[in-house]
């Protein structure tokens, strides 16, 4: 059996694995391209103060205010469709957490195998390009998994957040390029997101935050010119959802409704998703059509419940269960019990939609200081890396768009 | 939509009802001096029209500029110029915007400034096109015709034609299309939808009958697509890039201080799907009276009374100002609510009525801002001659008002800024990349050749819901 080779990086901090027969330190020529997610960036935090970086690479690109993360508005699922460029009833990955019927378990979609539809990671070396991925949190190295030529396990991982700060991140990001050069890499920082979720509004930690990512951010374009590759060198800037908080007192918990319901009680299961709650009937077959009709409607009558979706509507597969329930801005969800989730920083709710969106770069290909009323979406990504490196569509096509408005 | 008036007798004038029937020509062209002709026709209109005349241009290009005239008699009328809306990607659009025209009050120098820059794909009006008062009973600088409040379609129509009759009024007609709604003082001052406070029920007529020829007479003088049983809330699109609905807000409204709705439900679900058109980027919305709330706080007696009688609120300082949409909160919150509960970015309301300018970021929670998230922002337009702070206290502009203005914006921290004492026009930018509106203000509104200034422009970048 062929293994993946390793390499230690940067004074020995940074260990990079290559797939089998894939070798390190080849500087080849040829366009480079950089999807850099800010997880969790609100567009209206964008702006000279919290993200001078990002501003000042707005001039050298082309932005989308108009952006948005696709249903479930969650980290896992939107990575992706980034890489994919289809959505989740054909990737087999709706929402970071479903609830395994084959297991009996609620669990995160970490798994390789849980990504069923082939991505840019793994379609582009087939044709000779090499591919790269740093990525801060577990769940996305895992859901990955080898498909990329080169990647990085985060390390060190924050107990608790899952995920390497940002600092970490961004050493692996220059280490990667450094020394394997991929011609597209993929990459993660989670600091903005993990900081959002256990701070209250607009505090002066997510600012922090926000600020920090924006800094690696502007490390990174540093680190191409001085290396020469900005000329060559297309970045897509975007976040994967924005993020919404709310106090203890705007909590929805589900479960104890359900199970108050005669019919329902025992036979659903909720897997909860900050804003965005997933019910799967575990009752009779036969059972199921009046079943969810019934969870339809006693959902629907909970305070803080903006809307409830079979999920076929949003484009989400059998993975998503029977029901998927969203809730109101300012609001989340705590399933099973009120207590499940105590964090105020939420996203997977129509509210955490809205994502910035930005295209730029040194490479002639880019549009340069264009603003487009274009609605872009996550799912956009893999058509676009698609058609910088000549990649033809996967089999059915993809769901996906690609931008244009953001190249000659 | 074009329009014009034709005096077949010298007995035709407005509102007399006399005249025959008579055919007017027209002619559509894409140059001034109608060399390509595009279309072509003929209209009928008589007394029962007082005489005005409506062409609904159909067929014709998105987003070009064309001329217009009619032809009566072997005479033709003055060229206007007209723009139709455009279509797919668009990269700009500019606005005038303006309010509050009280023919008594002054010239409309604001209208010939924006007619001479000549650089605008629209006119927005956003009500109080006219005033229904007699002379001298809200300004004296010239008087209006009729020589009494008008109630009758006699005296409505005889209103309107005077107004036409202001050559300012005219160039600005000529130059751009309009986009056009009411406010109250097209029926009378502070109007709901069973009266209003300058309505005296018996001894003024009916409310119904009053109201009816107020509309039948607007409904005639003004180019707007407006047929029996139409609403004249509507959506307009250009492209991608925006969408404009204007609303009515005197229509469907609960009388003021009562519990109840100021939309009514058929506009609100009207309104609401404006606002979540997931194809259109900036959602503008023609908004006749405040949208934001506003905390006014105790000021010097003349200056509050002065203020009290733009806002309708009590001079001592009080919460509601209930003649706009802080007196109708149930559906200022379904908007808001709606606003952040589907992340709707890039909504803009254009507001009009108060005859000042104010320039604010509407909050989800005005308690908790700036902690909390905005939801839109709101660009107000003063008057073009309505009175405003300074004419109402005698006093000289930029003295009393500007204390005003700072203990507002401290008390209202969502309050970016505001101006009371300067009459005028604002210019709407509107790109992708941002909404830029600039105020533009008049020297002098009792001079009709007034020079004007730009004195404030603010940025609403795309996605933020923030003013910079």
């Amino acid at each position: 059996m062929r293994r993946r080779s390793f390499l230690r990086a940067a004074a020995g901090a940074v260990v990079l694995s290559a797939a089998p027969g894939v070798a390190f330190g080849a500087v080849r020529p040829g366009r480079r391209v950089y999807v850099v997610v800010l997880d969790g960036l609100r567009p209206d935090e964008v702006g000279p103060s919290l993200t001078p970086h990002l501003v000042a690479l707005q001039g050298e690109g082309t932005y989308f205010p108009r952006a948005r993360s696709l249903p479930v508005m969650e980290t896992i699922p939107n990575h992706v469709m980034m890489m994919t460029g289809v959505r989740p009833d054909r990737t087999g990955v709706p929402a970071n957490s479903v609830y395994d019927r084959l297991q009996g378990a609620v669990r995160t979609m970490d798994r390789a195998s849980d990504l069923r539809f082939p991505s840019v990671l793994e379609r582009l070396p087939a044709l000779g390009s090499r591919t790269g991925t740093v990525l801060s949190k577990e769940y996305l190295y895992g859901v990955f998994g080898t498909r990329a030529s080169y990647r990085w396990e985060p390390a060190p991982v924050l107990p608790v957040t899952g995920h390497a700060p940002d600092v970490f991140t961004s050493q692996a990001l220059r280490a990667m390029v450094d020394s394997a050069d991929p011609d597209l890499v993929f990459v993660n920082f989670g600091d903005c997101d993990r900081v959002g979720h256990s701070d209250v509004t607009g505090s002066v930690a997510r600012s922090v935050a926000v600020r920090s990512a924006d800094a690696q951010l502007g490390s990174f374009v540093t680190h191409l010119r001085e290396t020469g590759r900005w000329e060559r060198s297309v970045l897509v800037v975007l976040a994967d959802h924005s993020m919404d908080w709310s106090l203890p007192t705007a909590l929805i918990s589900l479960q104890p409704v359900l199970d108050a319901d005669p019919v329902l009680r025992g036979n659903v299961v909720i897997a909860q998703n900050g804003g965005a709650d997933l019910l799967y009937w575990t009752g009779s077959e036969a059972d199921r059509p009046l079943a969810v009709a019934r969870m339809r409607s006693v959902v629907e009558a909970v305070e803080g419940v903006l809307s409830v979706h079979e999920p076929a509507w949003l484009r989400l597969g059998p993975e998503a269960g029977d029901l998927v329930a969203y809730c109101r801005a300012g609001w989340r969800f705590s399933d099973p019990k009120p207590w499940s989730n105590p964090i105020p920083g939420n996203h997977g709710h129509p509210a955490t939609s809205p994502i910035p969106f930005l295209i730029a770069g040194g490479d002639p290909v880019v549009r340069k200081g264009v603003v487009s009323s274009a609605a872009a979406s996550t799912i956009d990504v893999a058509p676009t890396v698609g058609a910088l490196f000549g990649l033809p569509s996967p089999h059915g096509d993809y769901d996906g768009t690609v931008r244009r408005e953001a190249i000659t | 939509m074009l329009w014009t008036r034709v005096t077949p007798t010298s007995d035709a004038v407005p509102g007399s009802g006399r005249g025959p029937s008579v055919t007017v020509g027209y002619e559509v062209a894409e140059d001034a001096v109608f060399k390509r002709v595009v279309r072509r026709g003929s209209a009928t209109t008589g007394p029962a029209h007082d005489h005005t005349v409506k062409v609904d241009a159909t067929g014709l290009r998105a987003g070009r500029t064309y001329f217009y005239r009619f032809t009566f008699d072997g005479h033709r009328s003055p060229v206007g110029r007209t723009k139709t809306a455009p279509t797919g990607s668009v990269s700009q659009l500019r606005f005038g915007v303006v309010s509050c025209s009280n023919y008594q009050a002054g010239h409309f120098a604001a209208y010939q400034h924006l007619a001479e820059r000549g650089d605008l794909d629209a006119v927005v009006h956003l009500g109080d096109y006219l005033y229904e008062y007699g002379p001298g009973e809200y300004g004296a600088f010239r008087a209006h015709q009729p020589a009494r409040e008008v109630t009758t379609l006699a005296e409505y129509r005889m209103r309107h034609g005077q107004y036409k009759t202001d050559p300012q009024l005219q160039q600005l007609h000529a130059a751009y299309p309009w986009i056009i709604t009411w406010d109250d003082h097209e029926t009378a001052n502070d109007a709901w939808s069973g009266g209003a406070e300058n309505h005296t029920e018996g001894a003024e007529g009916t409310w119904v009958s009053r109201r009816a020829a107020a509309l039948r007479a607007y409904h005639e003088w003004m180019p707007i697509r407006f047929g029996a049983g139409d609403t004249i809330y509507r959506r307009l699109r250009f492209g991608s890039l925006a969408s404009l609905s204007m609303l009515d807000l005197r229509s469907y409204r609960a009388k003021q201080g009562t519990p109840g709705s100021l939309t009514g439900p058929d506009q609100m679900a009207f309104l609401r799907e404006s606002l979540l058109d997931s194809d259109v980027q900036w959602k503008l919305v023609g908004n006749p009276v405040m949208f934001s709330p506003l905390l006014v706080p105790p000021l010097p007696l003349a200056v509050g009374t002065a203020l009290a009688s733009l806002t309708g609120q009590s001079p001592d300082g009080v919460v509601l100002n209930n003649d706009q949409w802080d007196g109708y909160s149930a559906d200022r919150r379904a908007l808001i609510s709606l606003l952040a509960d589907n992340g709707v970015r890039d909504t803009v309301f254009l507001t009009g009525d108060i005859h000042t300018s104010w320039a604010f970021e509407v909050p989800v929670d005005a308690g908790t801002y700036p902690l909390s998230r905005t939801v839109a922002t709101e660009l107000v337009v003063p008057s073009v001659t309505s009175d405003n702070i300074d004419d109402l206290t005698r006093t000289p502009p930029r003295t009393s008002s500007v204390a005003v203005e700072t203990a507002l914006m401290g008390l209202n921290r969502h309050l970016k800024w505001a101006e009371l004492d300067s009459h005028g026009y604002a210019v709407l930018d509107v790109r992708p990349a941002e909404v830029r509106m600039s105020w533009y203000f008049l020297a002098d509104r009792q001079r009709a050749d007034s020079p004007a200034a730009l004195a404030k422009s603010v940025v609403v970048p795309a996605g933020t819901q923030s003013i910079r």
